[in-house]
Formats: structure tokens, C-alpha cells, sequence
């Protein structure tokens, strides 16, 4: 990773939330739409836990977007 | 009987008690969504709680070390402890609520709670080396101690510490939902 060839901390950002929000959706029902507990989705969201490719990919699409629309990396 | 076959007895049949009591409790008409949020959010609580009494325990085996006398009282509760050593183990290192239905199970041993879990057994794993070399450190300045009683001091610091770890990270997942 770049950040970590030149010592700059890096995070995973999203707008998971926001655009949960936006819907209408709460974490429960992105929970179940995905396939994992409310817990990672609260993890997700509050920058706890970064998910792997394969949950990324789930939550962007259950939300409409592309996974670089959801997370973007942040310096 | 033997005293070590009425401790391991006894730890079998606690567990069945607290199995049957757990199984009676359980709310019914959840979802498979609701079942796991109940169940992973009751493990948060229980993990810690859990550690302790792993802990509490230890009074057994604490209050007899160095010394050769050892009762059928101490070897029962040895053996109880024994079982819930390797029960603990068991749902450290599976999925743990092994009688509940495998879509529930698949669902409370989801990303979040695997990539906890995993963190959690690298702690029991740092915390059992450090306890051992502890130990095998004690022994170089003459203090004697038997095979046993290293493996039970080995395990009383790794087992809760994984416990323990997985409790606090359980719950933090938990924090700001």
C-alpha cells in the first residue's frame, strides 16, 4: 500500500450511512440484504472493521452504487 | 467412582443443565436475522463473564500448588474444570451455538465476528507464550512445579485472555449502533 511505503496513515472512508439513510434503510435491513449481523454493518460504518472485497462489493450493490462511489481511501 | 471421572461428569452434566436451560429460554418465532442479532449480542455480554468464571475457578488448583496433597475434591474439580476448558476451546475455535440451525450459525460467525475471533486467538496464543515462558523462566531459579501444574497455569492465562478479548471487541462493534 502506498500509505504504508511513505508512513502516511490510512483509512477506509464510506458514505455507507449517508446513503443507507438516503434510502430509507436501516442497518438490519442492509444486514439482511447483504448476509451478516447489524454488527458489521455498524462496524462498516463507524470505520471500525474494513470489509473485504467481496462484502464491499455486496453493500454497494444492495445500496445502487459502485464500490468506489461507496469507499474511497483517505489520507 | 473415581474422583477425576465425577469431575468430568459433573462439568458434562453442567453443561447439559446450562444447554437445556439455554434451548428453554430461547425466544421462538425470530427470524434467522433477529436469532443472530439475539445470540451475538448475548455472546458480547456472556464472553467476559465467561473469563471470570474460568477464573474463579482456579481457586482450586491456586490454593493446592506446590503442594503433594491432593483430594478427590481437588481432583473433581480439576476434572470439571478440565471440560470447561476444552468446551471453551471448542467455541473459541468453531462457531460456537452448535445446536442452534447452520443458517443461524453461518450468520453469527459472519466477517466482523470471524475477523474478531481470529484477533481474539491471536491474544490466547501471545498470552499462553508469554505464560510459558514465564514458567519455563520460574523453573531456572529452582521453583519446582510438575508438567500439570505449568499446562493449568498455561491455560488459565491463554483462555481468558482470548475471552476477554473477544468480549471487549464484540462489544465495541456493538458501540454507536
Amino acid at each position: 500500500m502506498s500509505g504504508a511505503r511513505t508512513g502516511m496513515p490510512e483509512r477506509l472512508a464510506s458514505r455507507l450511512k449517508e446513503r443507507r439513510t438516503e434510502l430509507g434503510l436501516t442497518q438490519a435491513e442492509l444486514a439482511e440484504r447483504v448476509g451478516v449481523t447489524r454488527k458489521t454493518v455498524n462496524t462498516v460504518e463507524n470505520g471500525v472493521f474494513t470489509p473485504s472485497a467481496t462484502l464491499a462489493i455486496k453493500l454497494a450493490q444492495a445500496l445502487g452504487l459502485s464500490v468506489e462511489q461507496l469507499f474511497w481511501i483517505e489520507r | 467412582m473415581d474422583a477425576y471421572l465425577m469431575g468430568l461428569a459433573a462439568g458434562i452434566a453442567a453443561g447439559v443443565i446450562i444447554v437445556a436451560i439455554v434451548k428453554l429460554r430461547a425466544v421462538k418465532l425470530m427470524s434467522v436475522a433477529e436469532k443472530a442479532e439475539y445470540l451475538s449480542k448475548r455472546r458480547a455480554r456472556m464472553l467476559p463473564a465467561l473469563a471470570v468464571i474460568f477464573l474463579s475457578q482456579q481457586a482450586a488448583f491456586l490454593s493446592t500448588l506446590g503442594s503433594r496433597e491432593q483430594t478427590s475434591a481437588y481432583a473433581a474439580k480439576v476434572s470439571a474444570w478440565l471440560v470447561l476448558s476444552i468446551v471453551i476451546l471448542a467455541a473459541l475455535a468453531t462457531k460456537g451455538f452448535w445446536l442452534e440451525p447452520k443458517a443461524v450459525r453461518d450468520l453469527i460467525d459472519d466477517e466482523n465476528t470471524r475477523a474478531n475471533r481470529n484477533d481474539a486467538m491471536r491474544w490466547g496464543f501471545l498470552f499462553s507464550m508469554a505464560a510459558a515462558i514465564a514458567v519455563y523462566a520460574l523453573t531456572l531459579f529452582n521453583v519446582q512445579m510438575s508438567a500439570r501444574d505449568a499446562v493449568h497455569i498455561v491455560l488459565t492465562i491463554g483462555i481468558p485472555a482470548a475471552l476477554i478479548r473477544w468480549g471487549v471487541l464484540e462489544r465495541r462493534a456493538y458501540r454507536d449502533a
